[in-house]
């Protein structure tokens, strides 16, 4: 009774300050061995006991660190969530002597151990062994630290923790709370001495559950230095597990974590105030004054001789930049790297390939060169998510495009890829807000998705033969980003025959007699296929009635959207719209019975249409859809309508024209 | 006498200096271009076998690359690892008319772990050098030299490695001593190899080929080693990673497999072995004993890739497995046959080439180290020889599926290497059955319930479901079956464990506008979940014959009630089709209210002639015509 008694007074008196502490390793409870399913989500196949992550700057002989450490405990309750006992660990290291990884282990402590219930039920553990952890080199950039936990099976709870260390104070860990599994409880300690000013930002829907700050005293010194630091506790309970949808951007939008970013810093060796980010006036400056950046827009002596020929004879401003672009475009290969510096400029135009940076740096460099009104604009892609632009930071921006103003015109370039029509992004870099950085002005905030569309017609024109089959011409017309996708999937192929071949040989009905592909080489105009075919669509005209379905191309027969709801928008990026036509003209003597119906639908707030209309004239009848989405992103509470739109389209797609003879 | 040796070698070099080629695009015979995305200009390949364990490769090769889906051809891709020494690489660049544009050497290449994605660890790197050229036609030129310290595994000369390359000449010399014994075996190559003594007294064989046309995907070709060009050569002695060995013939392979990479890797502690006693003590059945151990390997071990040892094929220790519950195919089955050894069942390491597209063998005619990617266990019971895979916790003891079905695999035991061969499935056994009984509302929404049975390789389709929370199996279900606005309000699956194994999914659904209504009519599509919405596409002129890898049926019944007096507008669909590589029956009945919808597809495992492709085109278009059958019902 005493025994337990003192175990109490022990545990509370601990509990006051344990609020900051990382949990013990390599204790657990009988609960935890016990647990069959997680109650909260009885599906999961894994849940995170604990996880507690602290970093911290700190003064080692090595100079100044950012230290991590991590630690967590899953319980895992069957092998579909085997798959949180295989850990990876990648460390970026740059060629920074500080931080190069061919020289340092910038991950060590690394401890791990298993529990579980033997045959008899009793708890075992089992320690993860040190040469069982791998070091993969995967390039000259990354290593990953790689292992697998022992003795892993049903019921059991796996525990590892491990350090990181870095010099590269700029990035300091964000702390993911939210995972593929949910999390009982996620703790992260951050212990940032004065010296050093982020600016922490939360992501995502949940709350945190603690964020408490104090002062920590002492806590950094250095030969000659010392300050405060201020530690802060964030955590969160019961974080249900991420779940990804379709059609969404970054799931980093969504998903709960927390990101810091560096906006003031005090050299701790001199006392020199930094070059920090608190205000977008001081990302303009260190940018301009970067050789990463605007250095390599200053050198326009490199771009200068290139281009002279290429603009040589042309008066008119935008031929001028269309010529640029164009010349640039050819001139380079992407090698697919992203990132809003060029470290070399005049070595990636010696290599003909470079980064988004390598190349729309050296567009906009060019452009100015000429004498036109450039600008860089920094944007994050997709993938990476979208900006905050709250507290400026430069981490979140991952590539570059150029903005050119001609009069009150302005057109957003990207040279990235040589089937990019002029002014037309790809689609990546429609994600939201864009920073246009001048040399000369202050930055400013641009959107980037409200610039482009996708277009698309086809018409068709088609008459009814005796024999029963449909003899006429297919048009389609590729506009804006539509003609770039189209011309991808051209290109794909040796030859524009071989295209052509392949076009409709999924349709083994129709047989394309002859065909043209116009302005495949002309980027600014619509992209044109025109296809003489023929359609076996009757085996005679014997009967006396014939159903017509009037989408001979593009019938939808399924609804791209099956959730009843969704938590995230819909985000295609752009707005589209697609024209349908088809004409038919009978043999006299035959008469529709039953045309199609006409319907107008439409989403709320002008935010798209279809429409189907149906015109007759003697022997001949006209039936025509228009289906446009005006916008790019739709909100989950428009995803109704959406899905609604599409099953309303389904619908009326499913029924026939019947004609027959008079 | 060194001195003209030393000038030999530097006239020869002079030579091969001087013999700079014309790489002028225009150069290349229009014969060459259809299908082709490149052209080989020249490419020679020497391997050297200097002694056991010094081998040397040269390789030279110009590519002409005639567009930008070339690009990831032209890349030069160079491999090597801990007994695999790079000395040189160097190249050029060429434009369209055959000038020099600029070079590159080794260190212009990237340098990367050449790891697999699924591997948690593999002493595997490249160097990748990737031209940027943006003006085609462009020509990229290299020549590169490796030393690999083995004699076991010897590159398979590949000349033509895709569709769309086309070859201008392409030649391939093996050069040995005198009395170093080879087997080799040429595949889709015309004429017999060169085979003569050089000047330095050393044996070479000669292969080549010129003027081969660019290959185009063709849907339902056969395994590419079966049509493409290439030649494979085994040493009869070999020294690997130091263990020495002499094979001719799969036997002595797989026993030299068996003594250095088994034999010594199974031993357990006393303490297993007696809990595997325990636990089967009360069978007496040896393969439910055998099936007892399977279970309890699976409900201990999970998969994880680590390539170690003796060049990655030799397994992890038992005893390791034991310890740490996790392993590779190899570390697996040696552990699986450990167990089985505690309780004297005897088993087979099986060496198997794992791919579930095409049934690809072990090769009867020749014998060589590098044919299987995945290892299985056979357990020889009499009249009933049973296999299992061991890296999965869910498949039924005895089970294959369409990774490592009816193929040649290599049994290594301690008698020798043997040739089997696993069970194969056919269309008898490979069964999707099933019956749905549908009523349809006067608004047009279905609902109804609808039970699926998966036998054979089909067995495994539900898999991904299976344990997953609701609201994703309901999402995937939403995927699977292509009714629109479906909404699933049961599912149960089932899985049959026994040595014959099913799938049975039971599922309880709705869905709202499945048909549609508009002037006092209804459509909706007959088939509500099984369609085939696209035909394989059209080949002209093929060059490979139709290859089907694996035979199944398919049986669809599903009845709808539909709201009573309607009648059919259009004729009921009625199809029959029965070709050599299969049959089709689609059939429609209304009786009162009750509509029967009745489909049944076959499919016959086989290789079949060429000119079957129109054939099987003109079979599929039967079949996504009966699939779109729109039913038109009218009011009476």
């Amino acid at each position: 009774m005493k025994k337990v008694l003192i175990i109490i007074l022990v545990l509370s008196f601990f509990s006051k300050f344990s609020q900051a502490q990382d949990f013990t390793y390599g204790t657990i409870t009988q609960e935890e061995m016990d647990m069959a399913k997680y109650p909260k989500d009885t599906s999961a196949h894994g849940v995170v006991l604990k996880e507690f992550g602290d970093s911290k700057i700190t003064y080692t002989k090595r100079g100044i660190r950012l230290i991590h450490t991590y630690h967590v405990k899953i319980k895992i309750f069957d092998n579909k969530g085997f798959s949180n006992a295989t850990i990876e660990i990648p460390v970026y290291g740059n060629n920074n002597e500080e931080d190069d990884i061919n020289y340092h282990q910038p991950v060590y402590d690394i401890k791990g151990v298993t529990s579980y219930k033997d045959e008899k039920g009793l708890t075992q553990q089992i320690d993860l062994e040190d040469k069982k952890i791998y070091q993969v080199k995967d390039n000259k950039n990354w290593l990953t630290y790689k292992f697998a936990m022992p003795g892993v099976r049903n019921g059991c709870v796996i525990e590892y923790q491990f350090t990181f260390e870095t010099s590269l104070l700029e990035h300091f860990f964000s702390w993911e709370f939210q995972g593929a599994i949910p999390k009982i409880s996620s703790e992260y300690d951050v212990h940032i001495p004065a010296f050093w000013d982020y600016n922490a930002s939360l992501r995502g829907t949940l709350k945190l559950n603690t964020s408490q700050a104090k002062i920590e005293s002492p806590c950094f010194s250095l030969p000659g230095a010392h300050c405060d630091c201020s530690f802060i506790v964030y955590s969160m309970n019961d974080v249900p597990a991420f779940v990804e949808e379709e059609a969404m951007t970054a799931s980093k939008n969504y998903k709960s974590a927390i990101y810091f970013t560096l906006i003031d810093y005090t050299n701790p060796y001199t006392g020199k105030k930094g070059n920090g980010t608190k205000e977008w006036a001081d990302i303009d400056d260190r940018l301009k004054s970067e050789l990463f950046f605007n250095g390599q827009l200053k050198r326009k002596g490199l771009l200068k001789d290139k281009i002279r020929q290429v603009i040589e004879n042309k008066t008119d401003t935008l031929n001028k930049a269309k010529a640029i672009y164009s010349f640039l475009q050819k001139w380079f290969k992407w090698d697919g790297v992203y990132g809003i510096y060029s470290e070399n400029l005049s070595k990636a135009l010696d290599k003909h390939s470079g980064s988004d940076a390598d190349i729309n740096l050296s567009l906009v460099t060019a452009l100015n060169a000429a004498g036109l009104n450039a600008n860089a604009v920094i944007l994050s892609t997709r993938e990476n998510g979208t900006i905050n632009n709250i507290h400026p930071s430069l981490d979140d921006f991952n590539y570059v495009v150029a903005k050119l103003f001609i009069g009150n015109q302005s057109y957003l370039l990207d040279a990235t890829d040589p089937l990019l029509p002029f002014g037309v992004l790809p689609l990546r870099c429609l994600n939201g807000k864009g920073r246009v950085m001048s040399l000369d002005k202050p930055s400013y905030w641009i959107d980037m998705d409200t610039h482009q569309s996708k277009r698309s017609a086809s018409i068709m024109d088609f008459t009814l033969q005796e024999n029963g089959k449909l003899k006429g011409t297919i048009t389609n017309y590729s506009i804006g980003y539509d003609a770039y996708l189209k011309r991808n999937a051209i290109k794909k192929f040796n030859s524009t025959d071989e295209y052509v071949d392949d076009r409709y040989s999924n349709w083994q009905r129709l047989k394309v007699l002859k065909s043209t592909i116009n302005n495949l080489d002309s980027l600014d105009k619509p992209l044109e296929e025109i296809y003489e075919v023929e359609i076996s669509q009757y085996d005679q005209l014997n009967n006396s009635k014939f159903a017509f379905t009037p989408f001979v191309l593009n019938k939808i027969t399924e609804n791209p959207f099956k959730l009843a709801e969704r938590s995230y928008p819909v985000d295609w990026g752009m707005p589209s719209e697609d024209k349908y036509i088809v004409n038919v003209h009978l043999p006299g003597g035959y008469l529709v019975n039953s045309p199609p119906q006409k319907i107008n639908l439409g989403l709320p707030n002008n935010g798209g249409t279809f429409l189907s209309s149906y015109e007759q004239l003697d022997n001949t009848f006209i039936f025509s859809t228009i289906t446009k989405f005006n916008k790019g992103i739709y909100s989950s509470a428009e995803y109704p309508y959406l899905k609604e739109l599409y099953n309303k389209i389904i619908q009326m797609e499913k029924s026939e024209i019947v004609f027959s003879k008079k | 006498m060194r001195i003209f040796i030393v000038i030999t070698c530097l006239l020869l070099f002079f030579k091969a200096a001087d013999a700079q080629e014309n790489y002028d695009a225009s150069l290349i015979s229009k014969e060459l271009m259809p299908y082709a995305t490149v052209v080989i200009r020249n490419s020679e390949t020497t391997i050297e076998v200097k002694d056991l364990s010094n081998v040397n490769y040269h390789i030279t090769k110009a590519i002409t690359v005639l567009n930008k889906n070339g690009d990831d051809m032209a890349r030069l891709i160079v491999e090597y690892d801990k007994i695999t020494e790079l000395k040189s690489i160097k190249g050029a660049i060429y434009n369209s008319f055959g000038k020099q544009i600029s070079k590159f050497s080794k260190s212009d290449c990237e340098d990367y772990s050449n790891a697999h994605d699924f591997s948690l660890f593999e002493d595997a790197r490249v160097k990748v050098y990737t031209p940027s050229v943006t003006e085609y036609p462009y020509t990229i030129v290299y020549d590169y030299e490796y030393r690999s310290k083995q004699t076991l595994d010897i590159d398979k000369w590949e000349p033509v490695e895709h569709t769309g390359i086309a070859v201008e000449k392409s030649s391939f010399t093996f050069i040995c001593k005198p009395d170093f014994n080879i087997n080799y075996k040429a595949s889709n190559l015309a004429g017999k190899p060169l085979i003569s003594t050089d000047t330095h007294g050393l044996k070479t064989y000669t292969w080549q080929l010129n003027n081969q046309k660019a290959a185009k995907h063709e849907p339902f070709s056969p395994y590419h080693d079966s049509f493409l060009p290439g030649v494979q050569i085994a040493p009869q002695n070999f020294t690997y990673y130091g263990i020495n060995g002499t094979y001719n013939n799969w036997e002595d392979l797989g026993k030299w497999e068996y003594n250095n990479l088994i034999a010594s890797r199974q031993n357990l502690d006393s303490e297993t072995i007696q809990h595997i006693k325990e636990i089967t003590k009360d069978i007496a059945d040896p393969k439910q004993k055998a099936k007892k151990v399977y279970e309890y390997m699976q409900n201990k071990t999970h998969y994880i890739s680590v390539q170690v040892g003796i060049g990655g094929i030799q397994p992890f220790l038992a005893a390791d497995v034991d310890k740490q519950n996790y392993g590779d195919c190899k570390a697996l089955v040696n552990y699986t046959q450990a167990l089985l050894k505690a309780i004297d069942i005897n088993s087979y390491y099986c060496i198997v080439q794992a791919d579930n597209d095409y049934t690809i063998g072990l090769q009867n005619d020749f014998p060589s180290l590098n044919q299987g990617n995945h290892i299985i266990l056979c357990i020889p019971f009499k009249n009933d020889t049973t296999w299992a895979d061991c890296t999965s916790q869910t498949i039924p003891f005895g089970y294959l599926g369409s990774f490592t079905d009816d193929r040649n695999v290599l049994a290594c035991t301690p008698e020798g290497g043997k040739l089997m061969h696993t069970p194969k499935y056919t269309l008898k056994d490979n069964v999707k059955r099933r019956k749905a009984n549908f009523a349809i509302d006067n608004e047009g929404a279905i609902s109804g319930n609808m039970t699926t049975v998966f036998k054979g390789v089909d067995y495994e389709y539900r898999d991904e479901l299976i344990n997953e929370p609701r609201t994703e199996q309901n999402k995937m279900l939403q995927k699977i079956y292509p009714i629109n606005n479906l909404l699933i309000d049961k599912l149960d699956l089932q899985q049959d464990k026994s040595f014959n194994p099913s799938t049975t999914e039971n599922i309880t659904l709705h869905a709202r506008d499945y048909a549609s209504f508009s002037d006092g009519k209804y459509y909706f599509l007959l088939n509500p979940v099984n369609r085939i919405e696209e035909t394989p596409k059209e080949v002209r002129n093929r060059i490979n014959d139709v290859y089907i890898a694996r035979g199944y049926t398919e049986e669809d019944e599903v009845t709808y009630t539909i709201p009573s007096g309607f009648r059919p507008e259009k004729e009921p669909l009625m199809v029959s089709i029965e070709k050599p590589f299969g049959k089709f029956t689609a059939t429609m009945v209304l009786i009162g209210n009750q509509l029967t919808y009745k489909r049944k597809l076959q499919f016959i495992e086989g290789t079949y002639s060429k000119d079957t492709y129109q054939d099987l085109v003109d079979f599929y278009q039967a079949i996504v015509d009966a699939d779109e059958y729109n039913v038109v019902l009218t009011k009476n």
